[in-house]
């Protein structure tokens, strides 16, 4: 197990190397230069006086040498967009608000999913089967945002139950919750009613009930776990994109979170923080993904973890 | 029997979540009502302490974070803004433009007669935030700062290059051909002879130092503060030291900042609010939510939010000194024949409705224009005459454009022409180039435009290395002159991205900014004639002075208008009267 942990490690940075590097010469490819909020304002001569500060004069060997160096140092480097402020920073300040919505939306999201779906399952082909399934394809083709705007205009502007936005305690986090729920949740329920039907028509299950198990113990100690085996897989990128935040929610919401820095920092060409937020979701990503295959072989012992036999 | 003991784990650790969810489902319910009993109960007690004690707070939206609180690094509006709000500079401007005494006594300023030397006397009450008096060397170490390269200020150079003596010899790259070592920056022509003396050294007349010496990039600082701070001076509200009307008590990334009445600022008797607290609201339908509900004093608006609005009591529209125009590239490799023709020019210049692109792309009530120097900026130094007095040269006149499309047809010898037009990837400009391609289209037979939509890093570039036919741009001033609108198209100038090139108009311009700097009126007419050739000879097609279009309670005053030039808002003149 430990051997098998410290080899997939070890294929984690170096695929984690081929990320950064492929990045850093794609970055170098966008159109535009860093400098140009000014609206054009500034001359030839101010802006190699910035380049040269930035060390954007370099070759761009030498600047990859260097940044390279500096990451492994842990030192992202400084941002473009906010004078002085370093990546680092930039991304602990904003990390936190998305983890935090994140994660209450996936917990939440899947367990609401999963009940929905075992639910679903067990009263196949009743009212409850289809209602959960109208549910399920609704929160999985209508986007986040709709219902952000829906929740925002009749919970905060109409019914003033929840504030509109911002992120000042958890009565704040309730309505970006919900809108992002919604998705992990449909996700869960049409996963798990899938598998779970297709488990209780196994041999085992009928053995069981043969055997006179009683049906919470069916449900729960027998057909759950092994259910369960798909939607750990789905659940693992849900999570790291719902964790690195969501630009539209966080926009709706006025939560300051790193999601948008995704997309922003690409339009400025502010390449530290493209880095930066590049390296975020691929360690949290690589991550998720061992995670995911340790859990496999603990719900599953059938699926063994073979310490580096392939 | 291990992989039992795994399955338990598994279901404890799933049960432990959904018991765990429900509760913290169910507490942020309950934590939903309470905190809206608290919150209601809160904001009655604000309302009633409104009333009695006049706690008043201004709360306000920001579109983005602040960039940077360091007063030479801000290139953009939230910088500038709040930067002005925490500092005081030599002058400060109040509402309407209007340049009052700030650090310096204004009335006291000596300026002498070849204006090139200006003597500031600076009031001796100021002081920063913690307690230090705010001296004539806060300044010269402030300006020197800004212009030591090593700093990276954009603006310092912008604004000092070729004015201030020795700017242009301290500010030089390193890698320049030119083997001129670059002065130390304290060769920066500014000196104090005294405490309370602070003295300016041009290298020309600058007949509009007086917006200099409200700018931000010419601040004072406290160099022992500055200096004991290193690189996170500036970066939150504790490595900022205050001398201005309020100081920073809170600044959270993305979320918003908090400020207060800075009770040390020598004018603090009359700084009317106690406080500002300004949210990050990116989406402006959140922002307008939150105003509706009470959270905001005020929202800007966007899109259609303002047709929404137009009839609300608390609707107001403010006039910006932003011109839009449309440009003709005349040096562009592909169309530069037909684009210097100038019945060419005229032709797309006159060929679509200003008021129709505003209803398109805007929506809002800005004002459809045939100049490019701002309305409601400048005013002739002795009459007080607004320096734009209209013309109609350039208006939207279908049956002239197609005239002159003729002309110009049978000149240079075309029937049919493709021109591209440069524009953004947002949806407003994407709704330009829709609007501009069907407009032109239909009224000039034979043109067809090509949309090139490419992000907005990419668009400036192209602009700059002149690659483009056509694009809509616009220019905000950054000093109250109308020669930071009139400099834009001297020949080979620094802005002229459009290749045009006129000798009397620059002979105009080049004498507003050298010989007529001490003749003020001689200057002004200078200018309105350079305008007026510009038009005439169609250099930019031009299209709306813009607007804002806002919702403020009744309750605030004070920001019923925008300044012309500077800050949009002066906060130290802001009120809250319930």
């Amino acid at each position: 197990m430990a051997k098998y942990i410290l080899q997939r490690l070890v294929y984690m940075f170096i695929t984690l190397f081929v990320i950064a590097t492929a990045t850093f010469f794609l970055m170098q490819l966008l159109p535009g230069s860093p400098f140009n909020e000014l609206g054009g304002k500034m001359t030839e001569a101010q802006e190699q006086i910035l380049l040269e500060e930035y060390g954007l004069n370099d070759p761009v060997p030498v600047q990859y040498a260097k940044y390279m160096l500096g990451m492994v140092q842990g030192d992202l480097g400084v941002s473009f967009q906010y004078d002085n402020r370093s990546v680092t920073d930039i991304i602990l300040d904003r990390i936190g608000p998305s983890a935090h919505l994140g994660a209450q939306a996936l917990i939440i999201g899947s367990i609401l999913g999963i009940i929905l779906g075992m639910i679903a399952a067990i009263r196949h082909n009743t009212w409850v089967d289809y209602s959960s399934n109208v549910l399920a394809v609704i929160g999985i083709s209508i986007p986040s945002f709709v219902f952000a705007g829906l929740l925002q205009y009749y919970f905060a502007v109409q019914w003033r139950i929840f504030p509109p936005s911002f992120w000042e305690g958890p009565i704040y986090t309730v309505l970006p919750t919900i809108s992002l729920l919604i998705f992990p949740m449909a996700i869960c329920a049409r996963f798990m009613r899938t598998e779970m039907l297709e488990v209780l028509g196994s041999d085992y299950i009928e053995l069981a009930r043969a055997k006179g198990v009683s049906n919470s113990s069916i449900m729960f100690k027998h057909a759950l776990r092994n259910a369960l085996i798909p939607v750990i897989t789905v659940l693992g990128p849900i999570t790291v994109s719902l964790m690195t935040g969501t630009l539209v929610i966080e926009q709706i919401f006025a939560v300051p979170g790193i999601g948008e820095q995704f997309v922003r920092s690409i339009s400025v060409n502010d390449y530290p923080v493209i880095m930066g937020t590049t390296m975020l979701f691929s360690v949290l990503f690589i991550l998720v993904i061992l995670i995911v295959d340790l859990l496999y072989g603990m719900i599953d012992p059938r699926i063994r973890i073979t310490g580096g036999k392939d | 029997m291990r992989g039992n003991k795994w399955w338990l784990l598994v279901l404890a650790l799933v049960l432990g979540l959904v018991l765990a969810a429900c509760s913290f489902e169910d507490s942020a319910e309950e934590d939903d009502t309470d905190t809206d009993n608290v919150e209601e109960n809160e904001t009655d007690g604000e309302s009633e302490s409104d009333g009695e004690e006049g706690e008043k707070v201004l709360r306000i939206a920001s579109t983005s974070d602040i960039p940077t609180m360091d007063p030479i690094l801000a290139e953009d509006n939230v910088s500038f803004q709040y930067t002005d709000t925490v500092y005081e500079g030599l002058y400060r401007l109040a509402p309407e433009g209007e340049i009052v005494s700030g650090i310096a006594k204004k009335d006291e300023t000596e300026i002498s007669e070849d204006g090139l030397t200006y003597t500031f006397h600076l009031r001796e009450d100021a002081q920063w935030e913690n307690g230090d008096p705010v001296t004539a060397h806060d300044f010269v170490y402030g300006w020197q700062r800004a212009i030591d390269p090593n700093n990276g200020s954009f603006y310092a150079n912008y604004l000092m290059n070729g004015k201030v003596k020795n700017a242009a010899e301290i500010y030089v790259t390193e890698d320049d051909e030119s083997d001129v070592e670059p002065l130390d920056p304290s060769e920066l022509g500014v000196s104090a002879p005294d405490d309370y003396t602070f003295v300016v050294e041009l290298e020309k007349p600058v007949p509009y130092f007086e917006s200099y010496a409200a700018f931000q990039t010419f601040l004072p600082m406290n160099q022992e503060f500055v200096e004991e701070q290193g690189d996170d001076f500036a970066l939150s509200p504790d490595s900022i030291l205050s001398n201005g009307p309020f100081k920073m008590t809170e600044w959270e990334a993305e979320a918003g900042w908090e400020l207060e009445k800075n009770e040390t600022y020598w004018d603090a008797e009359n700084v009317a609010l106690d406080g500002i607290s300004v949210k990050v609201i990116k989406d402006a339908d959140t922002a307008l939510s939150n105003y509706e509900v009470g959270e905001l004093d005020r929202v800007t608006l966007s899109g259609a939010q303002v047709q929404d609005n137009q009839t609300s009591p608390e609707f107001l529209s403010l006039t910006e000194t932003s011109v839009f125009w449309l440009k003709f590239n005349q040096d562009s490799e592909t169309a530069s024949e037909y684009m210097q023709n100038l019945n060419f020019r005229k032709a797309l210049a006159k060929a679509f409705d200003k008021q129709a692109y505003i209803d398109v792309v805007y929506g809002n009530d800005s004002t459809p224009v045939n100049f490019f120097v701002p309305e409601g900026f400048v005013e002739h130094p002795e009459t007080g005459e607004d320096f734009q007095t209209g013309s109609d040269v350039l208006a939207y006149d279908v049956e002239a454009a197609q005239e002159f499309w003729e002309a110009a047809k049978e000149e240079l010898g075309f029937d049919e022409v493709t021109l591209s037009f440069l524009s953004g990837d947002s949806d407003v400009a994407k709704n330009i180039s829709e609007f501009m391609k069907t407009e032109l289209e239909t009224n000039l037979e034979g043109l067809t435009i090509e949309a090139n939509n490419v992000p907005w890093a990419q668009q400036l570039e192209i602009m700059r290395e002149q690659d483009y036919e056509l694009a809509v741009s616009g220019w905000g001033p950054d000093y109250k002159d109308a020669i930071s609108f009139v400099d834009l198209w001297i020949t080979d100038g620094e802005n002229n991205d459009i290749g045009y090139s006129n000798e009397e108009y620059d002979a105009l311009v080049e004498a507003a900014k050298g010989e007529l700097a001490t003749s003020p009126v001689e200057r002004f007419e200078a200018m309105q004639d350079a305008e007026k050739i510009a038009l005439e000879e169609a250099a930019i097609g031009p299209i709306m002075q813009r607007k804002t279009s806002v919702l403020a309670k009744d309750y605030l005053k004070g920001m019923e208008s925008l300044n012309p030039f500077g800050n949009d808002y002066s906060f130290k003149y802001v009120d809250i009267v319930k």
